[in-house]
């Protein structure tokens, strides 16, 4: 697999089709984004561990707006490179998507459930994982046995912001979760559950399936499973899944003619 | 908040709310609130004492901030703004807690909790008022022009009526003539007065007058803007012509609905609209005398499940062209079949009256047993049943009108979304609301008058013209608009341009701009009416209401929460 | 209207236009409520943030109300599309979270329906009443 993405990343860059081509690189044993460019060696890219290519795609965006860009995606980036350019923080126009479907151990690393592009150029695939057990174990309880659930996740909570950093769609510049009028500062954990119910509802029109906010908390709380579930709302209600199509607005901003509620789910 | 000093003024409202909430003790509650320099209570606060002490304590104590606990906002919060600028204190310094409406009214009989919802209703106001800025009144220029869609008789009303004020107008009209409809009409009820003598003299005019200029023939292609300023775009002479006008008129009528599928209309010979009988009228009349019978058949394509409506005025049109058959050619059967007839009013009931003893047959008929014509290329009889004696007749008939409404004008879609206007049941234009504002829309400067709207006849069409021009002169006149300062405004810094305001407002108000290098949002004032639907679509609070922040929310919701 | 000592403490957010109207209304009307309602007062019900409504319940509100104009009513002609599409979405949130989204009204009430407001206003009580205290801010 990765040596077709060598193939790939060679040819753009020979053919001048592209300027430059985001990837992943190992130097010096740690795994990092890497910007080839033509006539670079590509003995030291790797595809794995992932890593969340939107911020890296909007800070070379900024700094370099004519540049014509390639970049390796898994479809968690596809995905939210979607949802950046519809908000104007990266523009799709000059950017070649290398799209690599995930394989079946990467899938469940992050109990993703559509774990490729829009269009796979490498890689086969796969069907995904729809639940986890976190998940399945939360969905089946009532509403006093959720509640202490997610009290009991969120009491462990540091308020350290890595939910919020690593997520690649929380891109505000003035984060309403660091505004003492919403969230005082020097409350730990902070109260139940304005933190991270104001952080679903702003992601539940916007949340990639990335699982990076997971991966970046310090105290295992469970996030992708809440996130599981917040998009599994928001899908029922909608038809609407984020990454999906470049013009489809938010249901959210819309009137109930372009984006109608499904019926029977209200 | 430096230097923050409250006034509150709780009223009585006679026993309104003091014979309910125990009004002395909310005012020592509100006297003990944070930043409160001043409370007390009037008899009437809205009387001339009560305002006159608003005025006295705002300057002996040098409050900044006034509170009044009372009635609805929705009836007296203009006049207490007033009276704090009376007082040297910008108005929207000014909060309003609802105490009697939303709890005296509503809780008689349980005065403890009355008092108690009291003080809080009023401690949440103090809460709020102190995080309320001074507010400057946008103020945008008028053009003292006008554009006025459609030459029919409602548009050259209008037209007339505001170039006779000295503004200068743009008459655009789509055909090659002005007089729209009624110059389709032979005669006008219910004078019968000839149609041609009534409408030339106003096309005439409109042509002579120096303030009115004439795009004839020219469609609408495009508009943009506000009020006070609009580009109107035209195509005319074969080439786009951009108009820039500070008001515009819609007046692009309506048109006769053709009954395909009724009464084998287009099929059979001599099976006529009323319209189509109104050309024949005009022409030469002999044709009449050979006439054994006429029926109209009223209410054809109207008053039925897919179209519910009256077109008003239809009736009085078979009315008047049945007395006019009948007059022609005593010998005629004519005959009105109608589901109900409308002839409202003094001079249309003693027209129906004329009508029928000129010796007009008046029959109703029902849609279970409708009328059936006889005959092969044309009619010959008509088979009718009569609801009232519930028995059949079979009478003599050549000719067969059908009585059709009035639906909407081709354009209707196309120039509902150039305006940013909204259409209505029958994409007929949908005004600002049906009794207060009958020929205005929600969008500022743009108004409506005649068929565009609704069926009307010729006097409503002139009364509303003569209205949207009165309406459409009131900015003008002045040069100048003044928003009240409840608009949005970003926070350039804190906005990252994501657009998502952009999308949420029904004013388009809001666009991206770039200033300095920085992408960003930006509110239109005068397009942006205050709603605040973009500042609860943007998640990170960079764009916020002037008077509905969202700090001065949240302090309400804590002061509720905390004060339990 | 059960009586088990619980006072629910309920909070509703109502556009001037309509829900406001409706409650003054309802006032005139001399139509007797539960006084356990708070009204904050917003020009559209699309005013209305979610976040307000999350603090709210975070602060300890037993009950939420958000009513605004009739769909096809709104008096800034869509604004009350988003708050239907926000709340209804919020709902689903609470319950996901396990916070009974019965806590959470969100309807219709035109500036001539004082009736309505009283009979949602006294319905939405007896139903918080029944759920009983706040379970977030409750041990």
């Amino acid at each position: 697999m990765i040596d077709k993405v060598r193939q790939i990343i060679s040819d753009l860059l020979d053919r001048g089709e592209a300027d430059a081509v985001l990837a992943l690189a190992n130097e010096h044993g740690n795994v990092q984004p890497y910007l080839y460019k033509k006539g670079d060696s590509l003995d030291n890219l790797v595809l794995w561990p992932k890593y969340s290519m939107g911020p890296i795609v909007q800070s070379i965006q900024n700094a370099d707006p004519a540049l014509k860009l390639a970049v390796v995606v898994r479809g968690c980036d596809d995905r939210a490179l979607v949802e950046l350019a519809k908000r104007n923080q990266i523009s799709l126009f000059n950017v070649r998507i290398i799209g690599l479907a995930c394989t079946e151990a990467e899938a469940k690393e992050c109990a993703c459930a559509h774990p490729y592009p829009r269009s796979i150029d490498v890689g086969d695939k796969i069907d995904g994982i729809v639940s986890s057990d976190e998940l399945a174990e939360v969905s089946g309880k009532d509403y006093g046995g959720r509640l202490q659930f997610w009290k009991d996740a969120f009491a462990r909570c540091i308020k350290c912001y890595g939910c919020r950093n690593g997520c690649p769609l929380c891109i505000c510049e003035d984060c309403v979760l660091e505004d003492d009028a919403w969230v005082k500062a020097g409350e730990i954990p902070p109260p139940f559950p304005i933190f991270h119910l104001i952080r679903a509802y702003h992601l539940s029109d916007k949340c990639v399936e990335c699982g990076e906010c997971q991966s970046s908390c310090p105290m295992d709380i469970p996030l992708t499973s809440l996130y599981a579930m917040i998009r599994e709302e928001f899908s029922g209600l909608f038809d609407y899944m984020p990454g999906a199509d470049e013009d489809r607005k938010s249901p959210l901003v819309t009137s109930l003619e372009e984006e109608p509620i499904r019926e029977g789910t209200a | 908040m430096a230097d923050v000093r409250v006034g509150v003024f709780i009223c009585h409202c006679g026993t309104n709310i003091g014979g309910v909430v125990d009004v002395p003790s909310v005012v020592e509650y509100a006297r003990a609130l944070p930043n409160v320099i001043y409370a007390e209570n009037n008899l009437y606060t809205c009387s001339e004492g009560g305002l006159a002490s608003i005025r006295e304590k705002i300057a002996e104590h040098n409050l900044n901030r006034v509170v009044v606990a009372a009635c609805t906002p929705r009836t007296h919060e203009p006049l207490f703004k007033n009276t704090c600028e009376d007082a040297g204190l910008n108005r929207y310094l000014f909060e309003f807690v609802n105490i009697r409406e939303h709890c005296s009214w509503i809780h008689m009989h349980a005065k403890d909790d009355a008092t108690e919802k009291a003080k809080q209703l009023v401690a949440m106001g103090v809460a709020k008022v102190q995080w309320l800025q001074p507010q400057q009144e946008y103020e945008g220029d008028v053009l003292k022009a006008s554009a006025v869609i459609g030459g029919g008789i409602a548009g050259m009303t209008s037209a007339l009526s505001l170039a006779n004020q000295g503004y200068e107008v743009h008459l655009i009209e789509r055909e090659k003539e002005l007089g729209g409809l009624v110059k389709s009409v032979n005669r006008l009820f219910p004078t019968n007065v000839d149609a041609d003598k009534v409408i030339t003299p106003i096309i005439e005019k409109a042509k002579a007058n120096k303030n009115i200029r004439l795009h004839m023939p020219a469609e609408l292609k495009d508009v943009k803007g506000f009020i006070g300023d609009f580009d109107v775009t035209i195509y005319e002479n074969g080439a786009d012509n951009v108009i820039k006008v500070g008001t515009i008129i819609v007046a692009t009528g309506a048109q006769e609905l053709k009954p395909d599928g009724f009464y084998n209309y287009g099929k059979m010979d001599n099976v006529v609209t009323q319209l189509d009988l109104e050309g024949k009228l005009k022409q030469d009349k002999k044709w009449i005398d050979d006439l054994a019978g006429v029926t109209m058949i009223n209410c054809v394509g109207c008053r039925i499940p897919e179209r519910t409506y009256c077109s008003r005025f239809c009736c009085i049109t078979a009315i008047k062209n049945a007395w006019i058959l009948r007059e022609a050619n005593p010998k005629a059967k004519v005959v009105v079949l109608h589901r109900d007839l409308m002839a409202y009013g003094v001079e249309f009931e003693e027209y129906y009256r004329k009508a029928m003893e000129a010796g007009v047959l008046f029959l109703r008929y029902n849609l279970d047993k409708p009328p059936q014509i006889i005959g092969k290329e044309k009619p010959e009889k008509i088979k009718i049943h009569d609801e009232l004696t519930d028995s059949h007749l079979e009478l003599p008939c050549d000719m067969v009108v059908l009585t059709t409404p009035l639906v909407s004008a081709r354009d209707n879609e196309a120039v509902s979304k150039m305006l940013k206007v909204p259409l209505g049941d029958g994409m007929f234009f949908l005004e600002a609301h049906l009794k207060l504002r009958p020929v205005e829309f929600a969008t500022d400067g743009v108004y409506v008058a005649g068929s565009a709207r609704w069926p009307v006849d010729i006097t409503e069409s002139i009364s509303q013209g003569y209205a949207a021009a009165a309406k459409a002169a009131i900015p003008m006149s002045s040069g100048k608009i003044k928003v009240e300062a409840i608009t949005s405004f970003v926070n350039i810094g804190e906005c990252i341009a994501c657009g998502t305001c952009v999308l949420a407002c029904p004013f388009n108000a809001i666009s991206v701009v770039d200033t300095d290098g920085k992408m960003h949002a930006q509110v239109n004032e005068a397009m942006c009416k205050g709603c605040g639907t973009c500042v609860a679509t943007c998640p990170s609070g960079a764009i916020q209401q002037k008077g509905c922040t969202d700090q001065q929310i949240l302090c309400m919701i804590e002061t509720l929460a905390g004060g339990l | 209207m059960i009586d088990n000592g619980f006072e629910p403490k309920i909070l509703a957010f109502c556009c001037n236009w309509c829900s406001y109207a409706g409650a003054d209304l309802a006032g005139v009307s001399r139509l007797q409520m539960p006084p356990n309602l708070r009204v904050i007062r917003v020009m559209c019900s699309g005013r209305v943030s979610v976040e307000w409504v999350i603090k709210a319940f975070s602060s300890g509100m037993d009950g939420v109300m958000v009513l605004g104009c009739h769909i096809g009513d709104c008096h800034y002609i869509d604004g009350n599309h988003r708050t239907k599409k926000r709340f209804v979405l919020l709902g689903k949130l609470l319950g996901a979270l396990g916070i009974e989204p019965d806590r959470l009204c969100l309807d219709w009430v035109s500036a001539s329906e004082g009736q309505k407001f009283q009979d949602v206003v006294t319905k939405f009580t007896s139903r918080v009443k029944e759920l009983g205290p706040n379970p977030i801010v409750a041990a």
